[in-house]
């Protein structure tokens, strides 16, 4: 009970397939964790991949954009990571206590040259030329892998609705 | 040298949504998009505070938290140490942000979503900049303290209040460009602002009124701030132009009493900000344009800077005398007898509104002070008037200030130059003017 508790893998994943589908497309990834002393630090990433059971999360951020960001989450495991949808503003926030570093793969990098082409394209429908949605982006040349299990997700959207946890 | 917030401030126009990441005091950390970063000073930015969600939970609890914002032209990404320390609900810098807030909704299609409970002020500890490959900067604004300084000059030479007013509006069009502006002028006693210059309109809309509070140029008035939007919405359209109730003034009905609001339909960008004379507001300055974003922090520094003077310049024309009453050196001018078909005149005691014809011309004070010219035309056959004697008359009830007088004339004279060419006010020197008549005329007072 404890353990399904703290978000242990025997916990069924908060997110459904239309959720997972959401998050690995192209939208923002925004990734945060925090240090000991409590403050909390921020990256935009550059991608997100879902396992297939969509019991782990692995997002993408490039180490020269990331701050202390990868030395907090190797400290501390703590890990929030927004994704939002610029043209509706959907928005979901995922929350995990077991992040870890972990090596990139050859399908990290095609997630993020898809993210990249994804993303180009959904501030092109708003009106973004596809190289400020590189340079808010970043190139995704070196980057570094950050998985883990998402304890809880949250529908963030703007309005009445906002903040409601999505029931697994 | 380290950043400040000061070098950021394109960073905070709204045009790409900023994020916050803040942590609970159990150590949970939350991150969260947010609408508006709004510059207060060098050491302090504030937040809107639309929703009651984690972030705020996590600042009231821990108040250290970490903002990214983006340059809206080149994507750089820049990250801010901050420390939250109050929410203002009200005041000058919510209501800026509020107006601010709804142009940022109406351009992310929330309108009526996105709506403003609080201010969050928070101090900036330290800025960095993210590393990255941005796009090449913009080119700076075009408004640099040289051309400031020649505009403030060109200023400074007016010699009474409509040549100052005239002066402001052509400055803002050559050299800074601003094709649509307007003046209003303050009316302490009614709580209202009418326009009385205008450039770049199809119609003038001299005469125009709104009340104070009411829309972006209402608002910049009662809370004697800059105010301004990057996106047309709604929530801060121009408020219609006033019409009175019909019962209040026991009109006739179906006449056009209301001059309409001048504006540009396609209007995106709008800025106004108070004329200050010391803490007393004489008016407001507002221009407004087709383009999105036409008006940042730096065209609201250069506006500031262009209405304190005018505030400062009408004060002090105020203050010099004004020529004596009967003064002979003054040539007696040989005005041509009217002609023509008489002009029908009808005054309304009930709101001073002066009609010719059926069209409704002008009312309130501005519309005493004709049917006294009118009058003093007609009974004495004199033209030649001096503010000294309008202001010293009990019939025209004009408030204590007297370069409310000075407006009212302004606004009468353009009125009658539009409306009714066959009268019109020429000044003949300080406080003094002619009043010209070129068709006879003839006067209906409809009493009370």
């Amino acid at each position: 009970m404890i353990a399904r508790m703290k978000g242990e893998p025997d916990r069924p994943s908060p997110l459904d397939a239309d959720h997972a589908a959401f998050i690995q497309g192209g939208v923002s990834v925004v990734v945060a964790s925090r240090n000991a002393q409590l403050v909390a630090d921020v990256v935009r990433g550059c991608g997100c991949r879902v396992s297939r059971d969509r019991r782990q999360v692995t997002v993408l951020v490039e180490p020269s954009r990331a701050g202390t960001l990868l030395e907090d989450i190797a400290a501390n495991g703590r890990i929030a990571v927004v994704f939002s949808q610029p043209s509706t503003h959907r928005t979901i926030q995922l929350k995990g206590s077991d992040a870890s570093i972990v090596r990139v793969t050859p399908s990290d990098r095609a997630v993020a040259t898809r993210h990249l082409a994804a993303w180009k394209q959904e501030l092109g429908s708003i009106g973004y030329t596809p190289d400020l949605a590189a340079a808010v982006r970043g190139a995704g040349e070196h980057i570094a892998a950050i998985r883990f299990t998402p304890s809880a997700a949250f529908q963030q959207t703007p309005g009445p609705g906002a903040g409601q946890r999505l029931a697994p | 040298m380290p950043l400040s917030p000061r070098d950021l401030r394109p960073c905070f126009e709204g045009a790409i949504p900023a994020v916050i990441a803040t942590c609970a005091r159990d150590g949970t950390p939350n991150v969260s998009y947010i609408s508006e970063v709004h510059y207060v000073d060098a050491q302090h930015v504030a937040l809107s505070f639309q929703f009651f969600s984690k972030t705020r939970q996590n600042v009231l609890e821990n108040p250290r938290a970490t903002v990214v914002v983006i340059h809206p032209d080149t994507g750089a990404q820049y990250k801010l140490a901050v420390r939250y320390l109050r929410t203002e609900d009200s005041g000058p810098l919510y209501e800026c942000m509020k107006a601010k807030l709804a142009g940022i909704a109406s351009h992310a299609g929330m309108t009526g979503v996105f709506r403003l409970r609080g201010s969050d002020v928070y101090r900036v500890e330290s800025v960095s900049e993210v590393y990255g490959t941005p796009l090449e900067a913009p080119p700076a604004p075009e408004v640099d303290v040289t051309t400031l300084r020649a505009c403030m000059a060109r200023l400074s030479a007016a010699r009474d209040l409509a040549t100052l007013l005239d002066a402001l509006l052509d400055v803002l069009q050559d050299p800074i460009g601003i094709a649509h502006a307007m003046v209003l002028m303050y009316d302490p006693r009614g709580e209202r602002l009418y326009s009385v210059v205008s450039r770049g309109y199809a119609e003038s809309g001299v005469g125009a009124e709104l009340r104070l509070g009411e829309g972006l140029i209402g608002t910049a008035a009662e809370a004697r701030i800059p105010i301004r939007i990057s996106h047309a919405t709604s929530e801060f359209g121009y408020g219609r132009a006033m019409r009175e109730d019909a019962e209040s003034h026991g009109l006739t009905a179906g006449l056009e009493e209301r001059i309409p609001f001048p504006g540009l339909p396609e209007s995106q960008s709008q800025i106004a900000v108070p004329i200050l004379a010391g803490s007393r507001l004489l008016g407001v300055l507002f221009a407004e344009s087709p383009a999105t974003g036409r008006f940042g922090y730096d065209e609201e520094d250069g506006f500031m800077v262009l209405a304190s003077h005018v505030g400062a310049v009408a004060a002090q024309l105020e203050d010099e005398p004004v020529a004596p009453a009967d003064d002979d050196r003054t040539p007696r001018h040989s005005t041509p007898a009217p002609r023509g078909t008489p002009l029908r005149v009808r005054h309304y005691a009930e709101n001073d509104s002066v009609f010719v014809g059926e069209e409704y011309l002008i009312k309130g004070v501005a519309g005493s002070i004709l049917w006294r010219l009118l009058r003093a035309h007609l009974e004495e056959g004199r033209s030649e008037h001096t503010n000294r004697e309008l202001r010293l008359d009990p019939a025209i009830r004009l408030p204590d200030l007297s370069e409310n007088l000075e407006a009212r004339l302004i606004l009468l004279q353009r009125r009658l130059e539009e409306r009714c060419p066959d009268l019109g006010i020429e000044k003949t020197g300080r406080g003094r003017f002619r009043f010209n008549v070129r068709r006879p005329v003839e006067l209906a007072e409809i009493p009370r």
